[in-house]
């Protein structure tokens, strides 16, 4: 593959804008559902096929071992890992775990495995030993430039490490322990989600590439090695429905637009982007689409968030506290929208010429009142009232000084009155 | 010479093959899936809320159909019955999964088998023969010759590889619409689904999957060419992957209005399907009830690490009909892992060996095709109609001009046909999907716009404390996917997952028949120029195997004797 690619992604120090030229990546999957792998083909900043054949303008080209992109013409998977293992790779390493690492200890009992990894020659005739994914990480990790937890397995134990686990499964930074450091000193990195956004990702490699190559800044990560830019924000704070808890309005059915936090919805506490950055090409997301979180990018996840539906009951009292507050704020925001809806003129000829309103209400006394006085308010202090004459402004009619002029205009009211009567 | 053992290093399937390189002939294979994780037994003991969810991490590249099996065992369990939006919104999001899947398997993994990178390797000798080949499909594609289309099949710089990544990502912004991400959506309720679902939301759907119409014409000339191009070249590629006309599938997508979420009219709503369900034997529609295909269900263990769960203890004799049921049959299995070593008369792999009345069939996408055509039971569509030996489909027009096609069954099911009827079905699938996108409309104009049968607060009022079984009959990219469950005083007692891929990676049954991979590489002919062993790069049967779709492929590592690994092939058989 690397030789296959080579006419394409040979660049000079301008185009990679920074000493590396190549990075070798080694994937492995871990007790993965292979949700990971699909999400970063879905990523576009930057996308796969640009970081693969190096045809992203600042970043080295990304020497990928990893099944998917696996040619079989190209150097065999196994091959490059050993090379890596004896520090004869002519570049840095990262490796990236997809997927929960197994506690295989469990399964020596019964003389098997969970997770097998490949076959290697073991013994002195010959006879294979079935290598598990953990003992490749074991092996990698050191001398790795840094070393990567993609999605919620292999951040935190995900799916497979929950209540009535059989195979003891767990997550990277567990299995390494908090004394791991990559061969550039950085502990593991986690960019978690099931399955996780894939721009997330890309970007979380971009940035530490960046920085690698001597003009991006120092990526910041939170003290679970999270990309703090990505991740310092809750679900709820860019949520598109986040509006409707303020204002205490809650989805009842399924389907219904308003907040989810009574179907179900953790988003208030859950860090997670999603709300934001969409799940692909900025399209999609949990609760833009109608979807309740269930905390699947939190350590947590998934036993301190089921039975999933189950409305929190931690947020009974949020939720009535924004009902008394959204009690407030409800009529009066929708007072001043009924206002703002609504062009000066028709406020002026106390008529809206629609056809869609027919027999709409004009507002009381009372509201405009309340409008005018608030008007007042808005623009005490408009510097544009400031009493200077303006240069080389004319003077002419306005609404403000005469609203009746405008019926006597041409085209206008009384005018065509006139006019019909005179025929 | 002897070819053993061939072991794998990454993903969830090996194959272990014995090949005689001077007679171009596999000796025997062996399909090991080395990985377990337990999702059966994570579900047991659990809410029945939390079924869909879980299930949904069974598999990342089929990422909404586990959500959607798990949907339909657990109501039907439940006794929920979606309104008909929320069955046309699930239809929508499965069609754009199929969007999303097909493209991925024809280009991004199997394409590169059949590129100009490949091909020049391990058959030198078809490249002067492609280069003067001229595209009888060149209208549709805008390919003029073989040599041309294979290079656009080069991977990450191909053309066609390239659009193939594309369009996955269009598909996935459709289903993301629908479901809020891909995989594993978050919007699949039992009973329904909780998207909010506007006239927005539809016209974004529906603008996306009209530029798959040009797309699906080009599919399908690319696919078509390919094989002619190889059966010329070659007659014996008609016997790669060649096996049995044996297949099942238990049909997708559902008419709103026919779909009650009952076991007891199961055959009446699964025979209204727009892809009907069906059991081929020896390519003979043998049955098209979908009880007939439960009845008929065993899944064994003799050659899989896991415990015999058979003792005399069966809990249920018969379905909720009176229908008999083997002791074998999902409703009654146990999920008993015991990881132990490989031995290939013993037990080899994590997966375990689902049978039909005893006979190993196979799942695929292009199954659908098969069952919708012989059966000609589908409800009318504009789009597309079965004649008993083919389908026809009406392509609407884009760029390019409104067309038909008309995919017909095949004489031998090999690799090529595979390929060939995946990339129909992906046409099929996106008809599917207009016609949905109608019935969407339709249900709009006339203001049947729930989308679940309950509430939230309902649904907790509302498990079940009694015991109650449930069946999910879904399909995925790659076929037959079902989900049995028991549930019992509210929770779930027993949930047993069948994928295709299990059924298509399956080891040897108690009857010594092999899996439908193992049948397939057995009738593979070695055609690729072999100089020394060392050259050997097991193309033929990867292509085989390749063709069923197993979910991520990649390579197959094969050992010649002399440690050389060559490749290495993975799949998903994400059962447990």
């Amino acid at each position: 593959m690397e030789e296959y690619l080579d006419p394409v992604s040979k660049g000079s120090h301008v185009s990679r804008l920074g000493p590396l030229d190549k990075v070798h990546a080694f994937w492995f999957s871990g007790m993965s559902c292979d949700g990971c792998t699909v999400t970063v083909t879905g990523a576009t900043t930057p996308s796969i096929e640009d970081l693969l054949t190096g045809s992203h303008p600042g970043l080295p080209q990304i020497v990928l071992h990893h099944p998917v992109v696996n040619l079989e013409s190209g150097p065999n998977f196994l091959r490059a890992h050993e090379r890596a293992l004896r520090g004869e790779l002519n570049a840095p390493y990262v490796i990236i775990l997809e997927g929960s690492i197994t506690d295989e200890t469990a399964a020596m009992e019964t003389g098997g495995y969970w997770a097998g990894n490949g076959d290697e020659p073991w013994g002195a005739d010959g006879e294979e030993r079935a290598v598990t994914a953990d003992e490749w990480i074991a092996r990698l990790a050191p001398g790795a430039a840094a070393s990567i937890a993609i999605g919620t397995c292999a951040t935190w134990g995900g799916i497979p490490s929950a209540d009535g686990n059989p195979t003891g499964a767990m997550s990277m930074m567990d299995f390494l322990g908090q004394d791991y450091r990559s061969a550039f000193g950085l502990p593991v990195v986690n960019v978690p989600g099931c399955a996780p956004i894939g721009d997330n990702f890309n970007e979380t490699v971009a940035a530490i590439l960046y920085f690698l190559q001597g003009f991006g800044p120092l990526p910041e990560f939170d003290e679970i090695g999270r990309p703090a830019w990505l991740f310092g924000e809750t679900v709820h704070r860019h949520c598109v429905r986040g509006a409707y808890y303020e204002e205490g309005s809650y989805a009842q059915e399924f389907g219904d637009p308003e907040c989810l936090v009574e179907i179900g919805c953790w988003g208030p506490v859950v860090n997670c982007n999603i709300t934001s950055r969409g799940a692909i090409n900025h399209v999609g997301g949990c609760m833009n689409a109608g979807g309740a979180c269930i905390g699947c990018t939190m350590p947590g996840f998934p036993d301190k968030f089921t039975p999933f539906y189950k409305v929190p009951p931690g947020s009974a009292v949020s939720t009535a506290a924004s009902r008394i507050l959204g009690s407030l704020i409800r009529p009066m925001r929708l007072y001043t929208n009924e206002h703002l809806n609504r062009e000066v003129r028709w406020d002026l000829h106390h008529d809206v010429p629609s056809g869609w309103a027919r027999g709409k209400q004009e507002p009381g006394r009372l509201k405009e009142a309340g409008h005018r006085i608030y008007d007042k308010l808005r623009r005490s202090n408009d510097t544009g009232k400031a009493d200077v004459a303006p240069w080389g402004k004319r003077h002419e009619w306005t609404y403000e000084r005469d609203p009746a002029r405008e019926r006597t205009l041409p085209g206008g009211t009384d005018r065509n009155t006139a006019e019909r009567g005179a025929e | 010479m002897s070819m053993d053992p061939v072991t794998r290093i990454a993903g969830a399937l090996a194959l272990h093959v014995t090949a005689d390189l001077s007679e171009g002939r596999h000796l025997n294979v062996h399909s090991q899936a080395p990985l377990f994780r337990g999702y059966e037994v994570i579900l047991m003991d659990r809410d029945p809320r939390d079924a869909i969810f879980v299930a949904s991490r069974a598999c990342g590249v089929c990422g909404g159909v586990h959500s959607h099996a798990a949907a339909y065992a657990v109501e039907m369990a439940w006794g929920l019955q979606p309104p008909p939006l929320g069955t046309v919104i699930r239809n929508l999001g499965e069609a754009a999964e199929m969007g999303y899947d097909n493209p991925l398997h024809l280009y991004l993994l199997a394409g590169p088998d059949y590129s100009e990178a490949v091909v020049k390797r391990t058959n030198p000798e078809l490249w002067p023969k492609a280069e003067k080949w001229s595209c009888p499909g060149q209208n549709f594609h805008g390919f003029d010759t073989m040599a041309d289309l294979m290079a656009a099949l080069n991977p990450l710089t191909g053309e066609l590889y390239r659009e193939g990544l594309h369009f996955t990502r269009v598909a996935r912004e459709q289903f993301s619409l629908l479901h809020g991400k891909y995989p594993h959506p978050q919007t699949i309720v039992p009973g329904g689904v909780s998207t909010t679902f506007t006239l927005q939301t539809l016209n974004e759907f529906q603008s996306r999957l009209s530029a798959t119409f040009d797309y699906a014409q080009r599919m399908v000339a690319v696919w078509d060419d390919i094989s002619e191009f190889f059966y010329e070249a070659d007659e014996r590629y008609k016997q790669v992957g060649a096996r049995r006309a044996n297949l099942i599938d238990p049909g997708y997508w559902d008419d709103p209005y026919a779909y009650d979420a009952t076991y007891a009219n199961c055959n009446e709503w699964g025979e209204q399907r727009p892809s009907t369900p069906g059991v081929v034997i020896d390519g003979e529609l043998v049955t098209t009830r979908l009880t007939d295909m439960n009845m008929g269900l065993e899944e064994f263990v003799e050659h899989s690490w896991y415990d015999e769960w058979v003792d005399g203890d069966q809990r249920y004799d018969t379905d909720p009909l009176g229908n008999p049921l083997s002791p074998y049959h999902p409703w009654n299995k146990r999920t008993l892992p015991r990881p132990g070593a490989k031995d290939f008369r013993g037990k080899y792999t994590w997966a375990c060996t689902p049978r039909w009345d005893r006979q190993t069939v196979e799942a695929g996408a292009y199954a659908r095709l098969l069952m919708t055509a012989l059966a000609q039971k589908h409800p009318p569509s504009d789009f597309y109609e079965a004649t008993g030996h083919s389908l026809r489909m009406r392509v609407p027009k884009g760029m390019q001009p409104e067309a038909e096609f008309e995919w017909d069954v095949p004489e031998v099911w090999n690799a090529f046909e595979r390929n060939r009827g995946r990339a129909y079905h992906y046409l099929f699938s996106q008809l599917v999907s207009l016609q949905n996108v109608v019935l969407a409309h339709q249900l709009l104009k006339r203001g049947e716009d729930r989308v679940a049968a309950v509430n939230d607060k309902e649904l907790e009022r509302r498990i079940p404390k009694d015991e109650r079984l449930g069946v999910g009959w879904w399909g995925a990219g790659r076929g037959w996917l079902t989900h049995h469950c028991v549930l019992d005083q509210g929770k779930i007692v027993n949930y047993q997952i069948c994928t295709p891929s299990t059924i298509n990676a399956s080891p040897r049954d108690p009857f010594d028949q092999p899996g439908a991979y193992e049948e397939s590489v057995l009738n593979t002919p070695i055609l690729e120029r072999i100089a020394e062993p060392n050259d050997y790069t097991g193309i033929d049967m990867v292509r085989a195997v390749r063709s069923f779709d197993p979910c991520m492929p990649c390579t197959t590592h094969l050992h010649t004797g002399h440690g050389t690994i060559v490749r290495e092939i993975n799949t998903c058989a994400c059962d447990g």
